[in-house]
């Protein structure tokens, strides 16, 4: 059981470091979705050490890949409007508004 | 195994599977028809949300699909005004349909009325799945709107910003629910608390009123996510950036619904489902000190750097993280007082901000810009523009006896007599001195812009041609505003149902 | 026993019925050869040369689309499962689910995004 949780917080703080580190939109996406999935793997293996029977967090899982594929495509959708709109999807290429 | 279908309780459900079905309808409309004008998709829009309005008023409160969905009074509330906040902003986006969405009108109103559907889910949700699915479905579509200016390189950002900050925040906050999950065993909102209540969890044991690591973490987690949604600090730099960056009717739609949404989640969550862990005797032990600080850090950095924005949306922007605070004061507040005046507050809000962003939307239609510059002379102008817009500000202030001034007021109030009722509890006093001093600089920065609608000269001042539509979203705003404000109290009553939908659990 | 002679008999069926297909299309499709026909599939892409070559950016739409629609089936997959025991109620659900999907694909198609322009 720990080895799971160790595993998806691991993922959990690859996909955090890699959010605010990364420079390419896609590689913030990526990362993105290390972190659904690292919340993914802790919803299962608890499903499957505490609640016995019961599917609840399997079933939760997979309603949140479906969204997290929703919000993949949107993403990338929107990286295609980036890319056509200044040439380059790093996030430095892109910036106009500063407060 | 054996299998048990939930029983099915369509009727709970149908004005939100109405609003779906006819959202998916105006998209397939739009395609399909060859020959329309360009306000048609939106009055269909408009059609469909009035239909719902009156599907709702014939729709049972109860619970249904297998306790995932509860139709209470607070989802009632919390209901009307996600659709009056729709209403409101399609109404206010027929300019935009003339000038700059000349193809893809379907998608533009399908989106709004389909993130309606979400928040409007998510207002009835008992349960983490469908929670987590009516925020998703409230946030997705808005992702697209942001970004609707296909060719517009500031709203592509403001797409993309609040698409990445929007999917960060849901990660967080999932990767809290999982541990509330593991601990709890149960997605159900309602036994989470009784589990936290009455037996003793894995790293959590009442009998001591103290969380273990993991706990907190879920907690923090957990609050991370909700605060990007509600913008509250540190987690507040993507407003401005969104906000200035969409189109202007989505930028109020946002700044009224999906705050108002984000508001639910809160209440859902830490209200409904962990209020054992913001015990108020035991205070600072637990959630609420933290929530307090994010409040007071929303109140001082809203306004503080409002002050110096030139451009409105983008002090409109710091100006509704403000708000975002004054409303987290209610909301710690855990009385009944406090959520009806959280409540009253969304109410007011609505029409106040809604209201605003219309009059900045019918501007930003004639010049193409934001400026505040740029409202010079309007008293001279269009009277009517100029003085609609100084209600709504002087309600944005909380001048009396505008609807504004009683949500600061209730909101105060309440924290007020929860302060009383606990010793550890003087740091709510020094939030709601917080709220009071920083209402001084908002006086300040919505002072500016009337300054300079009537005593501004200028060469070329501007000239707005209204269209109606506008104009009735304009004077709902201000009648709102007036009439709520001379006379709170249906809305008090109306807003006071809700701490009673939370089954007797608050004071 | 008896179980493994079930899949004995699907594995010998499958593999005659595909062989039955290739003899009969062998004796009545036409013979007419030249080179492209020999070139290695690959998505009307250059098979020959380094892969790290900028696709056409229209292969990226129609992959967004592919994505949700193949993601959408993983809730087929739980019914599937459980099939027998849900009976007819589960089957118009799902068959109401699958409906919205298909409303997507025919709004995708009416917009004209799936056209190979």
């Amino acid at each position: 059981m720990q080895y799971y949780l160790m595993l998806a917080a691991l993922l959990f703080v690859i996909g955090l470091f890699g959010v605010i580190t990364r420079r390419n939109t896609i590689g913030i996406l990526m990362s993105l979705e290390l972190m659904f999935n690292a919340a993914n793997i802790n919803l299962v293996a608890f499903n499957r050490y505490i609640s016995g029977d019961g599917l609840t967090g399997q079933i939760f899982a997979i309603f949140i890949i479906v969204v997290a594929a929703a919000e993949a495509t949107i993403g990338l959708a929107i990286v295609l409007l980036i890319y056509r709109n200044w040439r380059g999807i790093d996030t430095d290429s892109y910036s106009v508004m500063k407060w | 195994m054996e299998f048990q279908l939930p029983e099915i309780n369509l009727q709970l459900m149908a004005p939100e599977i109405f609003l779906f079905l006819w959202a998916l309808a105006v998209m397939a409309f739009d395609v399909t028809t060859k020959r329309k004008s360009s306000s048609t998709a939106g009055n269909l829009a408009l059609v469909g949300l009035a239909v719902t309005g009156v599907i709702m008023v014939f729709t049972d409160q109860g619970r249904g699909f297998g306790n995932m969905f509860f139709n209470d009074s607070m989802a009632v509330f919390f209901k009307v005004i996600f659709l009056a906040a729709a209403f409101m902003a399609i109404g206010s986006s027929f300019g935009l349909t003339h000038t700059r969405i000349l193809n893809h009108r379907g998608e533009y109103f399908g989106l709004i009325l389909l993130s309606t559907v979400g928040m409007m889910f998510l207002a009835s949700s008992s349960e983490l799945i469908s929670l987590y699915i009516g925020l998703e479905l409230t946030t997705i579509p808005l992702f697209v709107l942001a970004a609707f200016f296909k060719d517009d390189r500031k709203s592509v950002e403001a797409g993309i910003k609040y698409l990445v900050v929007g999917a960060f925040s849901s990660a967080l906050l999932l990767y809290g629910l999982s541990f509330i999950y593991g601990l709890t065993g149960t997605t159900d909102i309602a036994q989470i608390r009784s589990i936290l209540a009455h037996s003793a969890v894995a790293g959590f044991n009442p009998a001591y009123q103290e969380s273990t690591p993991i706990m907190v973490m879920a907690v923090l987690a957990i609050l991370g996510g909700i605060g990007f949604k509600l913008a509250l600090p540190p987690f507040h730099q993507w407003v401005p950036d969104v906000y200035e960056g969409a189109p202007t009717p989505i930028t109020a739609f946002l700044s009224v619904g999906s705050k108002a949404a984000g508001l639910v989640a809160f209440a859902k969550i830490m209200i409904m489902g962990l209020y054992d862990l913001y015990d108020p005797s035991k205070a600072p032990n637990d959630w609420g000190i933290l929530v307090g600080v994010m409040a007071a850090a929303a109140m001082i950095v809203g306004n503080v750097l409002a002050i110096r924005q030139t451009n409105i949306k983008r002090m409109l922007a710091y100006s509704s993280i403000a708000h975002a605070g004054y409303v987290m004061v209610g909301m710690l507040a855990l009385n009944s007082l406090g959520l009806a005046s959280v409540g009253y507050y969304m109410f007011a809000y609505l029409f106040t901000n809604m209201g605003a962003f219309a009059i900045v939307a019918l501007i930003e239609d004639r010049t193409g810009s934001c400026e505040i510059a740029s409202y010079a002379g309007l008293s001279k102008t269009s009277p009517f523009l100029a003085i609609s817009m100084t209600i709504f500000l002087l309600s944005l202030t909380g001048i009396p006896p505008l609807a504004g001034f009683f949500g600061k007021f209730y909101v105060f109030a309440a924290a007020i007599k929860m302060a009383e009722t606990g010793s550890g509890l003087t740091w709510i006093y020094w939030l709601v001195g917080v709220g009071l001093v920083t209402s001084v600089f908002a006086l300040y920065y919505y002072a500016n812009v009337m300054r300079t609608m009537y005593f501004v000269e200028t060469d070329s001042p501007l000239k707005v041609t209204m269209s109606p539509m506008a104009v009735a979203v304009i004077v709902i705003g201000v009648v709102g505003v007036v009439v709520f404000g001379l006379n709170p109290q249906p809305i008090v009553q109306f807003a006071s149902d809700m701490p009673a939908a939370l089954g007797a659990l608050l004071p | 026993m008896s179980e493994y002679l079930s899949v004995l008999i699907f594995a010998v069926t499958g593999a005659a019925i595909v062989l039955f297909t290739f003899f009969i299309s062998k004796l009545i499709r036409p013979h007419n050869p030249y080179p492209e026909k020999g070139v290695t599939y690959e998505c009307a892409e250059d098979a020959i040369g380094d892969s790290w070559i900028r696709f056409n950016p229209r292969f990226y739409i129609f992959a967004l689309i592919f994505v949700i629609f193949d993601v959408e089936v993983i809730f087929l997959f739980p019914w599937a499962v459980a099939f027998g025991e849900l009976g007819l109620f589960a089957l118009v659900e799902m068959v109401i689910f699958i409906l919205i999907l298909f409303f997507g694909l025919f709004y995708a198609w009416k917009k004209g995004v799936l056209k190979w322009v």
